[in-house]
């Protein structure tokens, strides 16, 4: 079934051959120079017509004002200043983005400004339609007329919308921006932190050699610099951590008031026995068990005698207070 | 009388089982018929089938797979009728055109170990723990399922198969052939199975079982008998190539949206030693479940896109 499904993404995306396809997108159409003679070429387009052209056409024969557009039967007039740099490789595309973005500039209403979704849905519906015409050029002066009719009645409420939106952009840029900084700060603590053990660790190995230089007692001398070694690290990475909480601290503070949870999460599912029918010993006599304690390969399987001890208390007691009637699905 | 259940479709064959879908005939709840072959061992019925059963009827839990009903037909085969859920998370991993949230990853986790930790409660091991066995209802739950491989704790002495788990999700110490394991084994596949679903691809993809070995302690460094006492008595471990354990900051380049809370427990559950390797209790009680993003309610959870 696998191979199947891999076989079908396999044949979809090979459906335009590539060598072909490249060729054509790296000619100019109309003065035909080729980015294999002139790599800096650039395309642009015209939102008139979305026909591509290069640079230096789009200078040569739109410096002198408007003119029409150079592909065959097209007609349209064109102007330099509305020129502009290709995004997207589908033209259908670039030129939705661009009707899109005209249209959604003055249909700026949201969710909010209606009473119920109901109307909102309806709402963007009749954008969405709008838009499907103006793409695939239905009705068009039918509906750039009511275009600039709702434009002209609604004007003082798209501005605010717009200026709202836009203030709502420049939070959430801000917002970024504060979280890459943290992140970057993170980074260069940790770094720092990690540097300064290995430092630490050189200082405190020539510490021992030249305390071994001039005393007996090495034992001593080691397990005491590695005390204060020790203790150096550990205020280090205490600082660290708490560094760390005022940071992480921070941006998440304004997202969990924004939110709250309709029931209390438990990561059991409320299905946790913390009380339990025993009471687990120390110890138990049990020369059995305990022989295997001390069996590397038990020890290295990570077995414990706990564990054992604990099974087998809890098998004996387990289903006592489970009621077999109450647990049964009523049929 | 009419039949309890019907069967319309069959759906796929396993080495032992034929599966087909079918309907409670009164309450039409589809269901999911497994039919084992019979007849065709010797000694009676395969093992994984008897497993299959003897711990499925022992288990209710939301996130393990119900066993409705057994019976056996006119030919003799044993039909074991289970709830009928026809995703799998190894499925959604797989789609591409599906995008995982953080909070999507954390509530398939959770379900996971919720049903280990009722597993290993009832001191039951699945042993077969990987996505392709992680079911996923119409609802969203996530349901451990195959529990062919699954065995009860006994005495410590028995010997336990160490030939166990899909290759991939095999704890270190099943590579070392130990005999004796615990339930360690279920949380190193969960912890495999968090990292694949962080990464979107298989995280230790051995070609063969030496393979294996080479590719988990590449990732995850050699066990030494400092960090690991007494690995050294493993059957296995021998020829080892020695490498590095990775470092904090080359695991936050793997897992690069990862918080520090997920971090912890993917190395917790992917802890070599299985003496210090979190239990399913301490796993569930990881900061990372607390912290934002909560879980996805699993209404919510993304599902396979289309039918074939």
């Amino acid at each position: 079934m696998s191979s199947s499904g891999s076989n079908l993404v396999a044949s979809s995306s090979f459906t335009t051959f590539p060598d072909e396809q490249s060729q054509k997108q790296d000619m100019c159409p109309i003065c035909k120079t080729d980015r294999y003679l002139s790599p800096d070429m650039r395309f642009l387009i015209n939102p008139e017509c979305y026909h591509k052209m290069c640079e230096s056409c789009v200078d040569r024969i739109y410096s002198l004002g408007p003119a029409p557009c150079p592909y065959p039967g097209c007609g349209k007039t064109l102007r330099k200043n509305k020129f502009k740099l290709q995004v997207f490789d589908d033209v259908l595309v670039e030129k939705e983005i661009d009707i899109r973005g005209r249209v959604l500039a003055i249909y700026n209403k949201r969710e909010l400004d209606f009473a119920d979704l109901q109307h909102f849905n309806a709402y963007l519906e009749e954008v969405e339609s709008i838009i499907d015409k103006l793409m695939n050029n239905v009705d068009l002066e039918e509906t750039e007329r009511m275009i600039s009719e709702y434009k002209a009645t609604n004007s003082k409420a798209i501005s605010q919308n717009n200026q709202s939106r836009e203030k709502e952009f420049e939070d959430f840029k801000k917002r970024e921006q504060m979280e890459k900084d943290v992140k970057l700060k993170k980074v260069q603590l940790e770094k720092q932190i990690e540097e300064e053990e290995r430092e630490l660790n050189e200082m405190a190995r020539k510490e021992i050699l030249s305390k071994l230089a001039t005393s007996q007692d090495a034992n001593q001398i080691i397990s005491q610099v590695k005390a204060s070694v020790l203790k150096k690290t550990s205020a280090r990475r205490r600082q660290l951590k708490e560094m760390m909480k005022s940071l992480s601290a921070s941006p998440q503070a304004s997202d969990e008031s924004s939110k709250k949870r309709t029931t209390p999460f438990t990561p059991f599912n409320g299905d946790r026995v913390t009380k339990k029918t025993y009471h687990l010993k120390e110890s138990y006599y049990d020369p059995f068990i305990e022989d295997l304690r001390g069996r590397k390969e038990y020890i290295a399987s990570g077995f414990k005698t706990e564990i054992v001890y604990e099974r087998i208390l809890s098998e004996a007691f387990l289903g006592l207070g489970c009621f077999i009637d109450r647990e049964r699905p009523v049929a | 009388m009419p039949p309890l259940y019907t069967k319309s479709k069959k759906v796929g064959e396993g080495t032992y089982a034929v599966v087909y879908l079918g309907h409670h005939t009164a309450t039409q709840r589809p269901i999911a018929i497994k039919e084992i072959k019979a007849g065709q061992f010797k000694d009676g019925l395969d093992m994984s089938a008897i497993r299959e059963m003897k711990y499925l009827q022992e288990l209710r839990h939301l996130n393990i797979i119900e066993l409705v009903d057994v019976f056996s037909s006119q030919e003799g085969d044993l039909n074991l009728v289970l709830e009928y859920l026809p995703a799998d998370l190894e499925m959604l991993i797989k789609d591409r055109s599906i995008l995982f949230s953080p909070g999507d990853i954390k509530s398939w986790l959770l379900m996971t170990l919720r049903g280990v930790h009722h597993c290993h409660r009832n001191h039951i091991l699945h042993r077969d723990l990987k996505p392709n066995n992680l079911l996923l209802s119409p609802q969203g739950e996530l349901k451990l399922a195959d529990f062919g491989l699954a065995r009860s704790l006994t005495s410590p002495n028995e010997l336990l198969t160490h030939n166990v788990v899909t290759r991939w999700y095999r704890a270190p110490e099943l590579l070392f052939e130990s005999r004796h394991y615990t339930e360690a084994v279920d949380l190193w596949a969960v912890g495999v199975i968090f990292a694949e679903l962080m990464l979107r691809v298989p995280y230790l993809p051995g070609r063969d079982d030496l393979d294996q070995i080479d590719v988990t302690f590449q990732a995850l460094g050699t066990p030494t008998e400092e960090n690991w006492s007494n690995v050294s008595s493993l059957p296995n471990y021998n020829d080892l190539k020695i490498y590095p354990e990775p470092t904090r900051s080359e695991l936050r380049k793997r897992f690069i949206g990862a918080t520090e809370a997920a971090l912890d427990l993917m190395c917790g559950l992917l802890c070599l030693n299985p003496a210090n390797r979190w239990d399913t209790e301490r796993a569930l009680l990881s900061g990372y479940f607390k912290e934002s993003p909560d879980p996805t309610v699993p209404v919510d959870l993304p599902k396979l896109s289309k039918k074939e």
